[in-house]
């Protein structure tokens, strides 16, 4: 369903993001991307639904040319790739359920939208997303009154209003409890063996990595190094991927 | 360097401040120090003070040698008591300069006692009297051949004079019968263009008092009169007893609404500046933040372009402004609310600007994810986080703009400040004082209302 074509990004500053990055991602599949802070992960998640500009090479997206699209082409596939992030993301002054709404502006026209009107089918739909969540008593509250975890499920709702296809996720548990990281992950989890929505999430926790990914790929410094099993990513791929002087503590 | 004596770079810098410390390498020191006396001395020269001034330059320059001594024996040099003794002819120049006189602030209290007096009687309110009339004619100079005109107060009460002419600066003897006993009555002299004075008596102005038996009895000087041709008939001026014959119930005066309707006239004023400069403001604060104008060459010119202008315009005052306003489109409101309104876009558009550029990325980013376009990023990601401190900015904006409004009448702008000007200038001391108590009022309540206001929002 996703094509990625030797994909390069360099920033103005000169930093080599991404390197020549290729791999596909079929249907259905809980991809997870790992690698060091700074290897590039957030800059290929963001290359996907060009929130940053790829200075080279293609994506393709179920067929269309994302790399080569037009504006209002980009807007109509932007609309159907969720995305969550670490920091949430929130409008922190917004109710919860206008955050949740905002998911729902690529389907709806711009004149209603801007005037705060809302259809009953997408109230309704937001409703059931924050329902599926656990925080539809929160509706009204304003977001920054909820804690960390209720917030990224906020974040998880207001994807799903763009009924996705692909769920794009960048590090959604780093700023969270790591006691919350199960309760946060196991919503993607549910997502892709539910609704069999295609899940490409980045983490740096291989751990979590092993326990929910179907595929794993690693980047370092912009370069793919790994893709492939969970499994198959023994001592020496690990110090390869993470550096000499890495230990994994989550694995035992 | 440690081993040479430490007197002679204290002796250099003896002769010419500040090149002991040169000669020991301290460049900015030496040549701060250098620079320092060179401006002092110029500037005593310029003021052609009187010599003594010359001895304030002295701490300063003891201190140089000894910094000079101190430097050169590898002792930690005080630096701040050089600096401040550096400072101290530039504090007496500066108190030179600014004309102070502290002897004058207390010798003339005096002077502002009616003004302050007319602070503490506001002319809100006021009783109603019936003021009783009784006067007599005179003439000035003697001789005369007519008969003064003589009038008896409707409440009863007569005067006679001594004399029924005379010159100025001759005494004559004042009498009264027929007044309310007890009471106190007041003494006017009434010249020929029927301009009012009070009539001194044993050098005093206050009320006369009136007897047991309802006569009084006082010894007047002829006042300065208005100037006259030698060869003209005498004058005829008026000798005028008043005093209040009944008093009446309280009632508003014409001051307290004239104020009230200034103050209005004002607030509104104040209204229609922010709501104008906040519209104005708005679309070209998004020219001046930062963040939206990065990228492009252009957007870039475009953002210092506004960012000059906001700042060219906040840096000048709105009683310039004003001024300028005035002789444009004529002497009221109008004028006022032209000054802040310019005033008012560049220091709400500085304002917005800034809080555009502190807003948070991430929703944005989030919003953008969606597949909304720019209209919905701006609605749903922009709007809502820097609307509130907008709304906050704009309330406080209004509450100064209260208080500028006030001062541009002065100018002419209208409102209440144009009233306290012009009774300022007619010593009108009571209706001043009435227009400044309810500029406080007002002022100190929009304060309270706008901090209110902003607490919420926040």
């Amino acid at each position: 369903m996703l094509e990625i074509r030797n994909v390069s990004k360099v920033y103005d500053d000169g930093t080599h993001a991404l390197r020549e990055v290729t791999f596909n991602v079929k249907d259905g599949e809980f991809l997870v991307i790992i690698g060091l802070s700074g290897s590039g992960k957030s800059t290929l998640l963001r290359c996907i639904n060009r929130l940053i500009e790829p200075s080279s090479g293609q994506i393709i997206y179920h067929g269309q040319n994302v790399t080569a699209a037009n504006p209002a082409e980009l807007r109509r596939i932007r609309r159907q790739i969720g995305m969550v992030f670490q920091h949430f993301n929130l409008v922190k002054r917004s109710s919860v359920l206008n955050n949740v709404l905002s998911g729902r502006l690529g389907y709806v026209s711009t004149l209603p939208s801007l005037l705060g009107i809302w259809s009953t089918a997408d109230k309704a739909l937001a409703m059931a997303n924050l329902e599926l969540v656990g925080i539809a008593h929160k509706a009204q509250n304003r977001a920054d009154e909820l804690s960390g975890g209720q917030q990224q499920r906020v974040g998880i709702a207001r994807a799903l209003m763009q009924n996705p296809t692909l769920m794009l996720a960048d590090e959604p548990v780093a700023s969270l409890d790591p006691a919350l990281s199960d309760s946060v992950m196991q919503y993607f989890e549910k997502l892709n063996q539910e609704r069999g929505t295609t899940v490409l999430c980045s983490l740096h926790v291989l751990g979590l990595a092993r326990r929910y990914a179907t595929r794993i790929i690693a980047l370092k410094a912009g370069e793919l190094v790994y893709d492939g099993d969970p499994q198959g990513i023994d001592e020496q791929r690990f110090r390869e991927i993470y550096g000499d002087e890495a230990v994994e503590h989550s694995l035992r | 360097m440690a081993n040479r004596s430490p007197t002679l770079p204290a002796l250099l810098s003896l002769v010419i401040p500040g090149l002991g410390q040169l000669s020991l390498g301290h460049r900015e020191r030496g040549g701060l120090i250098l620079l320092m006396m060179l401006l002092f001395i110029g500037l005593l020269l310029w003021l052609q003070l009187s010599p003594l001034y010359w001895l304030i330059l002295l701490p300063f320059w003891a201190m140089n040698v000894f910094d000079a001594y101190v430097l050169a024996s590898e002792r930690r040099p005080d630096t701040t008591t050089l600096f401040l003794l550096g400072a101290l002819p530039l504090y007496v120049m500066a108190w030179q300069a600014t004309d102070i006189n502290l002897q004058r602030l207390f010798s003339n209290v005096n002077k502002v006692q009616p003004l302050l007096s007319g602070l503490f009687q506001p002319l809100f309110l006021e009783q109603d009297r019936e003021i009783a009339i009784a006067s007599q004619q005179f003439y000035v100079p003697c001789p005369v051949t007519e008969t003064p005109e003589v009038s008896t107060a409707s409440a009863g009460g007569t005067i006679e004079t001594s004399v029924t002419c005379g010159n100025v600066g001759e005494t004559m003897t004042l009498r009264g019968e027929g007044f309310p006993a007890n009471q106190q009555v007041a003494l006017w002299w009434v010249n020929p263009v029927n301009a009012n004075s009070r009539i001194r008596i044993q050098d005093a102005y206050e009320d006369f008092p009136v007897g047991a038996d309802g006569s009084f009895e006082g010894e007047i000087v002829i006042p300065e009169a208005i100037p006259r041709q030698s060869d003209q008939p005498p004058d005829r001026h008026r000798i005028e007893v008043r005093y209040v014959a009944s008093e009446g119930g309280w009632f508003i005066t014409e001051t307290a609404i004239r104020v009230l309707g200034h103050m209005g006239e004002t607030i509104a004023q104040a209204l229609m500046a922010t709501l104008v400069g906040a519209i104005l403001a708005a679309p070209f604060s998004f020219f001046g933040a930062r963040n939206l104008m990065a990228g492009n060459p252009g957007l870039v010119l475009l953002y210092y372009f506004s960012r000059g202008v906001m700042n060219i315009l906040r840096s000048v005052e709105p009683l310039i402004m004003a001024i300028v306003f005035v002789v444009w489109v004529g002497l009221g409101p109008f004028a006022g609310v032209l000054a802040l309104v310019v005033h008012t876009i560049a220091a709400l558009g500085k304002l917005y600007s800034e809080s555009i550029e502190s807003i948070d990325e991430g929703p944005i980013e989030a919003i953008r994810s969606t597949g909304a376009n720019q209209f919905q990023i701006i609605a749903y990601g922009v709007l809502p986080q820097v609307l509130p401190p907008w709304i906050a900015f704009t309330v406080y904006r209004w509450d100064i703009n209260v208080r500028m409004s006030t001062i541009i009448g002065f100018v002419g702008g209208g409102g209440i400040g144009f009233l306290l000007a012009q009774w300022i200038r007619l010593q009108d001391f009571r209706s001043a004082g009435a227009a400044i108590w309810a500029i406080a009022v007002v002022v100190i309540l929009l304060d309270y209302l706008s901090a209110k206001v902003r607490e919420r929002i926040m």
